[in-house]
């Protein structure tokens, strides 16, 4: 599913140069549940955006679901990760204007690759997958932390991608709730989806099929 | 078939965040409105100015003939003048020039028309106002305008003193609209209809026998001089003497310079405030967008492309853009049109009749909503081409841009902590700066400009007349000697010193001979201290010229142009005098005058050197209770030696009748500046409030460091300060040249010269004080929200 060859990522910034990412190769296969563990700082989240397609690598190739991003533009590459890529970030990210089901509806509209008259009863039977289906017309800010990032779970689904790309998913969240949310990840990996976890909880990497630590932008 | 969810947010975003849409709506609004207000206006006007002295069908040329008033066969004449070829309509309609009593000793400039047939005018139509029509012998219908400079009403008397002396009072019988007149209030004068048989008429009235011609050609100036001639030369044959031939510039109003200076402002400060309605829309849109930023990033980074992102945002502009519409055009238009009727009294007209200007509709339309729509595209298309990474980034200026900025500040130790933070924050986002100096720089430029404009105006009336060193002008109906006139001095209070200048109306000659323009001929000592014009080329009269000459500007641009050097040949009682060009001077008043020594014009005149018709009288105070009360006393003293005043102008009287010309000048200039103080305080509150939501997060970590809500709210208005005082400086820079140009334009249209650039000191400060006074106001809201924020709401923000 994701093949990363000598991936590397520098940042130039006033104070010099930083290599966030550095010389990674890395094979994540099809229904594969990845743990990328790391301390702050570690270039795990670097390294989430590029598999996600949503940084740039500065050496070195990203290919997923077969598809080299390299070769894709800047529009292709948001249209085929609206297909391809569901993504959980830490913060939710939840649009406050919209209701938890139009947050979910929306990334279906923006892909377009669901009908619309089937758009509805999809988002129902996402958000009763993740258990919040009696939340659906609310707004986000009325949801606890938890039931946000179930919420968020759901959008990642919407276009029912191959990966599932989930960023510290538990940083804001109590124990018992990232056991679920864990849980869930493994319930939809065991369903044939790659699910890669970048989280610096060891401990909390329950039920993955695989831990990768990354060090100061390396393999450990 | 339900919304698509990208535009169910667009609407969405709207409706939840109610108090951001709404001050971007009113921002827009403002825009809309002034756009609105100027372009329905000049829609209004523009057609009227431009048609209404032609529906009056000017005369082409008017012929005075030297009479003894109803003795003159007109019924005969007009027949046979009609029966000219190239000639489409002749009227006769004498003028009687005289006084009419406007208080004890007090007595004001009059003229009356003789009217043939009021319900068949061919020639210089006027129209029923109010009151009755077609006056009997004892009544006079007075133009509209007139009435307040009498100070009259309908049913009045008023008294009449001809030329001769004699007293006649006539009843006001109504009013009647003459639109090819120029205002009464701005000429200072009472012009008046009276009917054929009016008690006015008859021997020593001082009527003038006139006859008025249309030609066919009524645009051709050549043409009308040809048939002038041949009227002329018809009124010989039959033995009447023509005594002047007036052509005036043809299909012109009187006041078309003061029109065509109005229009020019109008138009000019229209265009400025599209200008500032684009930078207001700009600097909205550009906040508005640096809010979304985060949300951009969500949108793109599950799935969505640039174009559908730019799309969600460009659809919230129009529907912002819609509502601004809604909200600012019906106020905009109503007001438009109360100004362009405000604007047509003035002008003595009326715009009730005009067409709705549907043009100008459809320019507010597309302005109110395809200007923000077109401003945003690059706020917007470069906000949704942002990539993920970044806009998911906490937003912050760049390191180097803080550190440069930071390094700049610590050079001034003792700026206070507030400050150097509020300067800080302010340099940090250059865009939303810029765009916030933009807007209150071009606001500011404008009001300052209008200022700037108005104190120009003043300065050049106020030059003009200080060159001017007399308080009060006498004329007299018939030469007088000046012992006898000298006798009347002492009863006069204040007087001063006294000249004697012969006055003489010449006809400047082509080089064929052929009277063209009529000239005021003014004979005046070359040491005399009473005339001090500004000249702008050659030099002044000196002792010992003969015939010698200074023109004015009107003169200098007639014909071939007259300079230093040249011959100046004008007719003089039927005879050509040539008069050696040795200045140019430069005079507020474009009415062609030339000013000679006064033994030339006495022998070229051939008149006495110990009698006058005139008297310049200079008093030892010039204030108006000093002239107001020299001139009463010299109408009495003229009164009790049985001499017949012709006019008696005092000096102030002429100053504020030439600023009274300007009142239209000066209404377009408030109106510019009330619309930019309006504009300018909306776009700065807009800005200042859009700055303290996309600080939302910033504040909340501020607050929970243990920043108190009076320091929070201090850093806001001092921000607020420090944009209105970069954005003065903006306005100061932008104002030169806007203001040059206004200046050099509105002086060339008005009076053949530009003004004199003039920056006004009092604009500087009234907009320094204005824009931090409304940077206070204007921070008042954001700073108490800034105060306000929880902690856990502000760093919640998405």
């Amino acid at each position: 599913m994701i093949s990363l060859r000598g991936l590397s990522r520098t940042f130039v910034t006033p104070a010099g140069r930083f290599d966030a990412i550095r010389g990674v190769d890395l094979d994540v296969h099809d229904g594969e549940f990845v743990a990328i563990v790391g301390r702050s700082g570690s270039g795990k989240t670097t390294l989430m955006n590029l598999i996600a397609g949503l940084d740039r690598p500065t050496a070195g190739s990203v290919t997923v679901a077969g598809r080299g991003l390299h070769e894709l533009g800047h529009d292709q590459l948001a249209s085929w990760r609206g297909r391809n890529v569901g993504i959980v970030f830490q913060f939710f990210q939840l649009l406050p204007t919209l209701s938890v089901a139009e947050n979910v509806m929306l990334a279906m509209d923006l892909a377009g690759g669901v009908p619309a008259r089937e758009r509805p009863a999809r988002t129902a039977s996402l958000l009763e997958r993740v258990g919040i289906a009696e939340q659906a017309e609310k707004l986000p800010a009325m949801l606890s932390g938890g039931q946000q990032q179930r919420v968020a779970i759901a959008r990642a689904l919407a276009n029912d991608p191959p990966l599932l790309l989930a960023d510290e998913p538990t940083g804001n969240l109590d124990s018992a709730t990232s056991a679920d949310i864990f849980a869930l990840f493994g319930s939809l990996a065991r369903q044939g989806r790659t699910v890669v976890v970048v989280t610096h909880e060891r401990e909390a990497t329950t039920g993955v099929s695989r831990t990768v630590a990354l060090a100061d932008g390396a393999l450990a | 078939m339900s919304v698509p969810v990208r535009w169910r947010k667009a609407i969405r975003d709207l409706r939840q965040r109610p108090g951001r849409s709404l001050l971007t709506v009113l921002a827009l609004a403002a825009g809309v409105f002034e756009v609105a207000l100027v372009l329905h206006a000049y829609g209004l006007l523009q057609p009227e100015l431009r048609d209404m002295y032609g529906r009056t069908s000017p005369a082409s040329a008017t012929l005075d003939v030297e009479s003894t008033g109803a003795t003159l066969p007109y019924d005969r004449l007009v027949d046979s003048l009609r029966a000219l070829p190239g000639i489409a309509l002749a009227e006769a309609r004498p003028v009687i020039v005289a006084r009419v009593r406007s208080g004890p000793d007090e007595w004001l400039p009059a003229l009356l028309n003789v009217v043939r047939d009021f319900d068949g005018q061919r020639i210089d139509r006027f129209s029923r106002d109010r009151g009755t029509w077609s006056p009997a012998p004892g009544e006079v219908v007075l133009e509209r305008t007139a009435l307040r400079v009498a100070g009259a009403k309908i049913g009045d008397t008023l008294t009449y003193r001809l030329e001769d002396g004699r007293e006649v009072r006539l009843r006001v019988a109504g009013t009647a609209h003459a639109p090819g007149m120029p205002p009464a209030w701005m000429e200072h004068m009472v012009p008046g209809f009276v009917a054929w048989d009016s008690n006015a008429r008859g021997e020593g009235s001082g009527e003038t026998g006139q006859l008025r011609l249309v030609t066919t050609h009524p645009l051709d100036e050549g043409d009308i001089r040809d048939r002038a001639d041949t009227a002329r030369a018809l009124l010989a044959r039959n033995g009447l003497r023509v005594s002047r031939v007036n052509v005036p510039p043809p299909g012109q109003h009187p006041h078309a310079a003061q029109m065509a200076a109005f229009r020019f402002l109008l138009l000019a400060f229209g265009i400025l405030s599209l200008v500032l309605s684009a930078v207001l829309a700009a600097a909205m849109v550009h906040a508005f967008m640096a809010e979304e930023r985060r949300q951009v990033g969500v949108m793109k980074a599950i799935g969505g492309t640039s174009r559908q992102v730019a799309g969600i945002y460009l659809a919230e502009v129009a529907l912002l853009a819609g509502a601004a519409l809604v909200v600012g055009l019906p106020p905009g238009l109503w007001l438009g049109r109360a100004y362009a009727e405000f604007s047509a009294g003035i002008l003595n007209t009326d715009v009730s009749h005009s067409p709705f200007p549907w043009w100008a509709l459809g320019v507010v339309l597309v302005v109110g909503l395809g200007l923000p729509l077109l401003v945003s595209l690059t706020p917007v298309w470069r906000a949704a081409g942002i990539p993920v990474r970044e806009a998911l980034a906490e937003e912050a200026p760049p390191l180097s841009r803080l550190q440069a900025i930071d390094a700049w500040l610590r050079r001034f130790t003792w700026l206070p902590r507030p400050l150097a933070l509020a300067l800080r924050t302010a340099l940090a986002r250059r865009a939303r700066l810029a765009l916030a100096i933009s807007l209150l720089g071009a606001g500011g430029a404008s009001f300052m400009a209008a200022l700037n404009v108005a104190e120009a105006w003043n300065r050049a009336v106020d030059a003009d007349f200080a060159r001017r060193r007399y308080d009060l002008a006498l004329s007299l109906a018939e030469p007088v000697a000046i012992a006898k006139l000298e006798q009347l001095w002492p009863q006069v209070p204040g007087v001063a010193r006294v000249e004697y200048w012969p006055l003489a109306n010449a006809w400047m000659l082509d080089p064929a001979g052929v009277a063209t323009t009529g000239v005021a001929l003014a004979g005046v000592e070359p040491a005399s201290p009473l005339l001090a014009p500004r000249l702008i080329a050659g030099r002044w009269l000196a002792p010992g010229d003969d015939r010698a000459v200074v023109v004015n500007q009107a003169v200098a641009l007639r014909g071939r142009g007259y300079s230093p050097g040249d011959s100046l040949r004008v007719r003089l009682r039927g005879q050509p005098v040539a008069f050696a060009v040795v200045g140019v001077a430069r005079e507020l008043a474009p009415m062609p005058a030339a000013y000679a020594p006064r033994a030339a014009v006495l022998a070229a005149t051939g008149r006495s050197p110990d009698s006058t018709r005139t008297a310049r009288i200079v008093l030892a105070r010039h204030d108006d209770q000093a002239q107001r009360e020299a001139a009463r006393a010299l109408e009495r003293a003229c009164e009790g030696a049985g001499l017949q005043v012709g006019s008696l102008q005092r000096m102030l009287d002429a100053r504020q009748g030439i600023l009274d010309h300007l009142v239209i000048i000066y209404s377009v200039l408030t109106l510019a500046s009330l619309i930019v103080v309006f504009v300018g305080g909306l776009g700065l509150t807009s800005t200042l409030t859009l700055s303290v939501l996309q600080r939302t997060r910033e504040i909340g970590v501020m607050s929970a460091l243990g920043a108190t809500p009076r320091t929070l709210a201090t850093h806001v208005w001092i921000e607020g300060l420090v944009l209105g005082a970069l954005s003065w400086v903006a306005a100061l820079l932008l104002t030169l040249p806007v203001s040059w140009a206004l200046e050099q334009a509105c002086g060339r249209i008005f009076l053949k010269a530009p003004l004199d650039f003039h920056l006004s000191p009092r604009a500087l400060v009234l907009w320094l004080a204005f824009v931090l006074v409304l940077a206070t106001f204007s921070s008042f809201h954001p700073a108490r929200r800034a105060a306000r924020l929880r902690v856990n709401e502000a760093l919640g923000a998405l």
